[in-house]
C-alpha cells in the first residue's frame, strides 16, 4: 500500500469534492451567523441532524435584500470548497434567498383564492360607509405612528367625529387574535361606532403577515359594522385589504377617504345658503313681475280706458259749447248760406244754363275732339233739351277768342 | 385632543339634531324649492326658507364648535 502525505490526501479529497459539487442548492437554517468587518458572512447551515460551514464573500452578499440572522431558513446556491490547511469543507455561497418566502407567498395565494371563491371579497358584501360619520372605532396600537397620523388628519379635516380607540397589537403572532378581539369589542360597544378602522403604519412583508390571517379575515367579514383597512403598504395587498369594506393605502389616506373635509363642507354650506336665498328671491321677483303684468293687462285696464275716453269727449264737447257765443253762430249761418249757393252753382244744370252743352254719342259723353270723327252722329244736350247733329270737320283747335270765353266762364264760378 | 369625561353624545350629535340630519333636511328643502316652487304657496315658500336658514345655522355652528374627542374603550369590556 502506498503511503501518501496529509497534503496529498487533502489535495485528492479536494479535487474529488470540488469536481462533484460544482454547483449546488442547499436549504437549511442559519446559525452562528457572523458579519465580519471585512464584509464577508460566516455562518453555519444546519437542519435537525447535520450542519455545514458556509461563507459568503462581500462581493456576493452586497446585493442581498435582507439581513441574514440566526434561525432564518434560507436556500443558498454555491459550490463546496475544501480548505486543505484545516481539513475542512464548506459551502462558498453565491446567492441566498429566504426559504419561507415562497411558502408564505404560496399560502397567501391559496388563502386569497379560497376566500375569493367563498365570496368573502364580493362587492355585494361591501357595506356602505356613512357620509358623515359621528362615531368611529379606531383599532390600532396607541404607540404606533398609524394612530398619530390618523388622529392628525382627522383633527384637521373632520374634528366633529368621536373616535373610540380600541387598542390592539398590530404586529407579530398574537396580532390576529388581538385584532379579532378588538373587532368584537367594537361591534358590541354601547358607543355604537358606525365603522371600525384597522390602522397600521407601513412594514415589511413579514411585519404585515398577520393581516393575511384567515380567522381575522372571517371576523372582518362577519362584522356587522363596516371595516376599513388602513394598513401602510410598501408591498402588495393583504387579505385584510380584500375583505374589508374599504381599503386605504395608509392610515392618513383612510382619514381622508372616510371623513369629508371641514373646509369643503363650509363651502358647500355657503353655496347652499346662496341657493336657498336665490330660489326664493327668484320666485318672489317672478311673482312681482306677474302681478305687475296682470295689473297692466288690457282686460284689466280697458274699463278705465273706456271711461276715460268718454270723460275726455265729454270734456271736449263741453269746452266747445262754452266757447261758442250766439253771434258767432249767426256768422256761421251766413257762411253756410253762401257755401250752399256755391254748391248749387256747380250743379250741371246751372252750367248748361250759362251756355255750355254736353255732347254725347250713343249716350257716351264726348269730352275730347279725338273721340269723334267725320260723319259721326252726335247729340247735343242743352239745359232745356237735346238736338241731333253730325260731325263735319273733326280736327282743329280752339281760336284765341274761344279760349278766352271759356276761361271767363270758369272764372265766374 | 381630549378624552371626554362624561357619557353625553359628541357635539356633532348634540340635543336637537345631528349635522347629518340637518344637512340632509337642508338638501331636501333646496331640492323642493328648486323643483316644486311653482306649486308652493307664498306661506309654504317662506316656511321652507325659514327652516332652511335655521338648518344652515345649525350646520355651521356644529362645524365651528367641534373639537376632536377621543375615548379609549377598554379591551376588557367584553360585555
Amino acid at each position: 500500500m502506498n503511503v501518501i502525505t496529509v497534503s496529498e490526501l487533502s489535495r485528492k479529497i479536494r479535487s474529488v469534492i470540488e469536481n462533484d459539487f460544482k454547483v449546488i442548492s442547499v436549504v437549511g437554517e442559519i446559525s452562528n451567523f457572523r458579519h465580519h468587518q471585512s464584509g464577508h458572512f460566516y455562518f453555519t447551515l444546519k437542519d435537525d441532524k447535520s450542519q455545514i460551514g458556509a461563507n459568503m464573500w462581500s462581493s456576493n452578499n452586497i446585493l442581498l435584500r435582507f439581513k441574514p440572522e440566526d434561525g432564518m431558513k434560507v436556500i443558498v446556491k454555491g459550490r463546496v470548497t475544501v480548505y486543505e490547511s484545516r481539513g475542512s469543507y464548506q459551502i462558498d455561497v453565491w446567492e441566498m434567498e429566504r426559504a419561507g418566502e415562497g411558502e408564505l407567498q404560496f399560502a397567501f395565494e391559496e388563502l386569497k383564492r379560497k376566500l375569493f371563491e367563498e365570496g368573502l371579497f364580493d362587492q355585494v358584501h361591501k357595506k356602505e360607509l356613512p357620509e358623515f360619520p359621528a362615531r368611529v372605532g379606531l383599532i390600532t396600537s396607541e404607540a404606533g405612528a398609524a394612530y398619530h397620523d390618523f388622529v392628525k388628519i382627522t383633527k384637521k379635516r373632520y374634528p366633529f367625529v368621536k373616535l373610540f380607540l380600541i387598542s390592539a397589537m398590530m404586529q407579530g403572532a398574537s396580532a390576529p387574535l388581538s385584532i379579532i378581539n378588538a373587532i368584537r369589542i367594537g361591534n358590541k360597544s354601547k358607543h355604537k361606532p358606525e365603522m371600525l378602522v384597522i390602522a397600521r403604519g407601513g412594514g415589511s412583508a413579514e411585519d404585515l403577515s398577520c393581516f393575511n390571517n384567515e380567522k381575522l379575515a372571517r371576523e372582518i367579514f362577519a362584522s356587522e359594522i363596516p371595516v376599513v383597512s388602513a394598513i401602510g403598504h410598501e408591498i402588495d395587498f393583504t387579505i385584510v385589504d380584500f375583505v374589508s369594506d374599504l381599503r386605504a393605502p395608509t392610515p392618513s389616506a383612510a382619514a381622508e377617504m372616510i371623513f369629508p373635509d371641514k373646509a369643503e363642507l363650509m363651502k358647500k354650506l355657503n353655496s347652499m345658503n346662496y341657493e336657498l336665498g336665490n330660489s326664493v328671491f327668484t320666485k318672489f321677483s317672478n311673482m312681482k313681475n306677474q302681478l305687475n303684468s296682470i295689473s297692466n293687462n288690457y282686460y284689466f285696464k280697458r274699463p278705465a280706458d273706456i271711461l276715460n275716453q268718454y270723460r275726455f269727449t265729454l270734456d271736449e264737447n263741453e269746452k266747445l259749447l262754452q266757447s261758442i257765443p250766439a253771434r258767432k253762430l249767426n256768422g256761421m249761418k251766413t257762411i253756410l248760406d253762401s257755401t250752399e249757393k256755391l254748391l248749387n252753382s256747380l250743379a250741371p244744370e246751372q252750367v248748361l244754363k250759362r251756355g255750355f252743352t254736353i255732347i254725347t254719342r250713343d249716350n257716351k259723353v264726348m269730352s275730347r275732339k279725338s273721340m269723334v270723327k267725320t260723319d259721326d252722329n252726335i247729340e247735343i244736350k242743352f239745359f232745356d233739351g237735346v238736338s241731333g247733329a253730325r260731325i263735319t270737320k273733326p280736327h282743329g283747335t280752339l281760336t284765341a277768342d274761344e279760349n278766352k270765353i271759356i276761361k271767363n266762364e270758369i272764372k265766374q264760378k | 385632543m381630549k378624552s371626554s369625561k362624561n357619557n353625553s353624545e359628541g357635539l356633532f350629535e348634540s340635543r336637537e339634531a345631528s349635522f347629518e340630519k340637518s344637512f340632509r333636511r337642508l338638501e331636501e328643502i333646496l331640492g323642493k324649492l328648486e323643483n316644486e316652487i311653482e306649486d308652493f304657496s307664498l306661506e309654504e315658500i317662506i316656511k321652507h326658507y325659514k327652516e332652511g336658514l335655521q338648518l344652515l345655522k345649525i350646520c355651521r355652528d356644529k362645524l365651528n364648535a367641534a373639537e376632536l374627542q377621543i375615548e379609549k374603550i377598554s379591551t376588557e369590556e367584553k360585555n
